[in-house]
């Protein structure tokens, strides 16, 4: 039921209101100048459209702080505050509660989507895309500030006011991820919006040339180090609430994340061919409007309740809106791009085989692949409904696994290779001699780690690519040393494009030995402690119940077991909210370990405080992909500096240098 | 500027039939993986017990989630064995699991246990209280009986 603003508005809810409505007004104007800024070259009305961006990210700024402070203000006459906020909460969960639930990170969403549409405005350069590339960013806008004042209102009344919200999802006050892990989901998600913009842009107006793919990199690396935080904050999240010791469960959600990220990282990498080649226009336009429509496939997933998930939200009519705005950019995107991309002429001749762009062209169809894979894992289920008439069907982690072990290992393969290999061609007898090293350091550390007892191919294969890898950057950076004579700082400070690439690829290495190891490694036992028992043994540890004892807030209880796990202590807890009735929610104590960590979890409690039963795990290296997603953000935090002027060697020809 | 300015045809001129045939093989190698790989062994279904009656022949040996209400709880935290009967009202399958649970888990609580069925009673490996849509476990049977509907 549509209830654009009533009068039993309480006064934050009808200002909230008032200016989501007036932002709604400014995003229709502003597409309609942008149109006629672009359709007659009018820089007037361009620069309207233009300022119509400020107003509305203003205007959502001022609903969002109207939300948070209604959230901060325990205003219950908001019926988003009513539903999804409580008095009794601590400040970071009422301010979490912002995207805690459906309208508000709908809101969440679009005000970020407004920050980008703002800094792009800033950014945009005097020609003929600008007018498209801000319509294209209004039509964006349109869609989400549309949802937020009408079908998905955070600010709608409620009918009667309540003394006390109903208090936000119990699973997400467990843990301080919730602040973090959604933020950089959006930013990400967002952030592919702007490429998408210029992608547009350059259909449209058929300005093709490649100013704005050079942008447009920037701004998807920028989207793409969020998205990677994103994700991996997600499964820490999970490492450190869900109690089952996995950061990972191929989700539909998760895969819904990352999809984009797929894609996106493709884009990263043939766009350099575009940059230093001229070539693969056409794909580049292909994968980034693939990757903006993919993030929106992900919100409808998550919003529409069409695929199992925890992270389903309720349907309502949120979930055939998203459809309708995902069908309209499949068509809209997917039909500019085949009238336009064939007009994408490309320069010279295709990539050849054995060449840095060969190689980043078969690691672009490995990651399509593995996209392609992950959308079909996720979808099938529903596929099956719709032609068997089967329900709830589901595709277990194993089939996940059967390819995506596979295609990583040959995207670390590539990703050793390619650095190495010469743009255009690389000659045989040169290919081998470059290789050899790579080979030989793989090959070693294969053989040692299987004489060390590695049994699992998955395993091996990833330590063998990993010293591949760590081996091939290492000579690099060391080769170009030596022929500049400078210092590693000094190489960085001169092309911290290569090197932070370099960095990045260091942290997959990271990312992948923690993941090969922690998934095949994995040890979980489970058993029940008794208070002032003698110690259990488990998974070599010792174990001792010392006491169990009860923290009381007013927003919840917790039931605290300290346990000696080899004379250290670990306090588990139980959680329970008073919004989530019996339900416990465990929140693990967890020893992190550069080697491995030790993972306890209370699953059950005696009332009496006689015995608790435990849950202990240990998985090696999992802390190696905390760190090396650190190392990755870095690395693509490193690639977006400015390199230091070097006067001897201005790069004529093109004025990004690539990172080779 | 105007538009749209007609643009020339992009020039023919040979290409490699690398990135083409790399294309064709792996959606070559995709398609097969689909087809004679083992998706649709994979997947694994949600039924209730009464529905497992009706289709036990093409259900029986496969992963399976049964969803239902909990009766005949037996549980000994020392050793962590548990056992209990899974009905929707209709059928009703013996469940096995080790490992523990609360105090919480109890007679006509809704539950989806996953596992297999080895003759007639069901071993589970996990056992999960399903997620309605809003996060929250189903607090009452109606609540859990509409979950099931909706799942049906």
């Amino acid at each position: 039921m549509l209830n654009l603003i009533s009068f039993n508005q309480s006064a934050l809810g009808a200002l909230g209101q008032l200016a989501l409505l007036a932002a709604l007004a400014f995003t229709l104007g502003g597409t309609w100048l942008a149109v006629v800024g672009g359709l007659k070259a009018d820089t007037r009305a361009t620069e309207a459209a233009r300022r119509a961006v400020w107003a509305v990210f203003a205007l959502v700024t001022l609903a969002t702080l109207t939300l948070m402070t209604a959230l901060l203000g325990d205003d219950f006459s908001v019926r988003y505050v009513a539903e999804h906020s409580m008095r009794a909460s601590p400040t970071w969960v009422k301010v979490t509660s912002l995207w805690g639930a459906l309208e508000g990170s709908i809101l969440l969403w679009a005000w970020l989507l407004a920050g980008f549409a703002f800094v792009l405005s800033l950014t945009l350069r005097r020609d003929a895309l600008r007018p498209w590339a801000l319509g294209a960013m209004f039509v964006n806008l349109l869609f989400f500030v549309g949802v937020c004042a009408t079908v998905a209102s955070p600010f709608t009344p409620v009918s009667q006011v309540l003394a006390d919200g109903r208090g936000p999802n119990p699973a997400l006050q467990n843990h301080w991820m919730m602040a973090v892990h959604p933020v950089l989901l959006y930013l990400g998600f967002v952030g592919l919006a702007v490429p998408f913009a210029y992608a547009v842009a350059a259909l449209v107006t058929g300005r093709l040339s490649d100013h704005w793919v050079v942008a447009t990199r920037r701004w998807t690396l920028t989207a793409w180090a969020f998205l990677t935080a994103a994700i991996v904050a997600g499964g820490w999240w999970s490492y450190e609430t869900l109690g089952w010791g996995g950061y990972w469960a191929w989700d539909p959600v998760e895969n819904a994340s990352l999809i984009p990220w797929l894609l996106a990282t493709a884009f990263l990498h043939s766009v350099q061919i575009q940059e230093r080649r001229g070539l693969m226009r056409a794909w580049n336009v292909w994968l980034i409007v693939l990757a903006y429509a993919s993030t929106v496939l992900g919100t409808f997933l998550n919003r529409s309740g069409i695929v199992q998930s925890v992270h389903a939200f309720a349907g309502g009519p949120v979930g055939p809106v998203f459809l309708g705005f995902l069908a309209f950019l499949l068509v809209a995107g997917i039909g500019l791009a085949a009238w336009r991309a064939p007009h994408l002429r490309d320069e010279g001749e295709a990539p050849a085989p054995l060449s840095r762009e060969g190689a980043f062209l078969a690691g672009n169809w490995l990651f399509l692949v593995f996209a392609v894979m992950v959308l079909v894992g996720t979808l099938f289920p529903t596929f099956v409904e719709a032609v068997q008439g089967r329900r709830d069907a589901s595709v277990g982690p194993a089939f996940y696994n059967a390819f995506a072990i596979p295609l990583g290992l040959g995207l670390l393969l590539l990703m050793g290779v390619g650095p190495l290999l010469p743009w255009r061609r690389a000659e045989g007898q040169g290919l081998w001699r470059a290789l050899r090293p790579l080979l030989i350091a793989g090959v070693g550390a294969g053989v040692i780690a299987f004489a060390l007892g590695v049994r699992s191919p998955g395993v091996l294969g990833t330590i063998a690519l990993s010293a591949y890898n760590l081996v091939g950057l290492g000579l690099l950076t060391v080769r170009a040393m030596r022929q500049r004579g400078g210092g590693l700082m000094t190489l960085v400070r001169e092309q911290p494009r290569r090197y932070g690439a370099y960095l990045a690829h260091v942290g997959l290495v990271v990312m992948a030995l923690g993941i090969a190891f922690s998934g095949a490694y994995r040890q979980d036992a489970q058993t029940t402690l008794n208070v002032g028992a003698a110690p259990k043994s488990l998974l070599h540890e010792t174990l001792a119940l010392q006491g169990i004892r009860r923290e009381v807030k007013p927003y919840g209880q917790s039931q605290v077991a300290r346990v000696l796990i080899d004379g250290q202590p670990f306090e588990a807890r139980l959680n329970t909210y008073v919004q989530g009735g019996d339900s416990a929610f465990a929140a693990p104590a967890v020893r992190y370990g550069l080697l491995g960590d030790t993972y306890l979890v209370v699953t059950a409690f005696d009332a009496d405080a006689k015995w608790a039963s435990v849950r202990l795990i240990e998985s090696p290296l999992v802390s190696w992909i905390w760190w090396g997603t650190l190392v990755v953000v870095l690395g693509a935090g490193l690639t977006l500096v400015t390199p230091r002027r070097v006067a001897v060697r201005v790069p004529v020809t093109r004025a990004a240098p690539a990172t080779d | 500027m105007t538009l749209p300015s007609p643009l020339p045809q992009a020039r023919r001129r040979k290409r490699s039939p690398l990135p083409t045939l790399l294309g064709v093989v792996a959606l070559v190698a995709l398609t097969a993986f689909i087809a004679f790989g083992n998706l649709g062994k994979s997947l694994e279904y949600f039924v209730t017990p009464t529905e497992y009656v009706q289709q036990r022949t093409e259900l029986e040996g496969r992963p399976l989630r049964i969803g239902g209400l909990v009766r005949a709880v037996q549980y000994n935290p020392q050793t962590l064995d548990l056992k209990f009967d899974v009905t929707d009202g209709g059928a009703s399958f013996p469940v096995r699991y080790r490992g523990a649970v609360s105090d919480l888990f109890k007679e006509n609580q809704g539950v989806v246990v996953r596992g297999e069925f080895q003759g007639n009673t069901f071993h589970a490996s996990e056992l999960v209280v399903k997620h309605s849509e809003e996060y929250n476990v189903p607090q009452t049977q109606a609540e859990l009986k509409d979950l099931l509907r909706q799942s049906e």
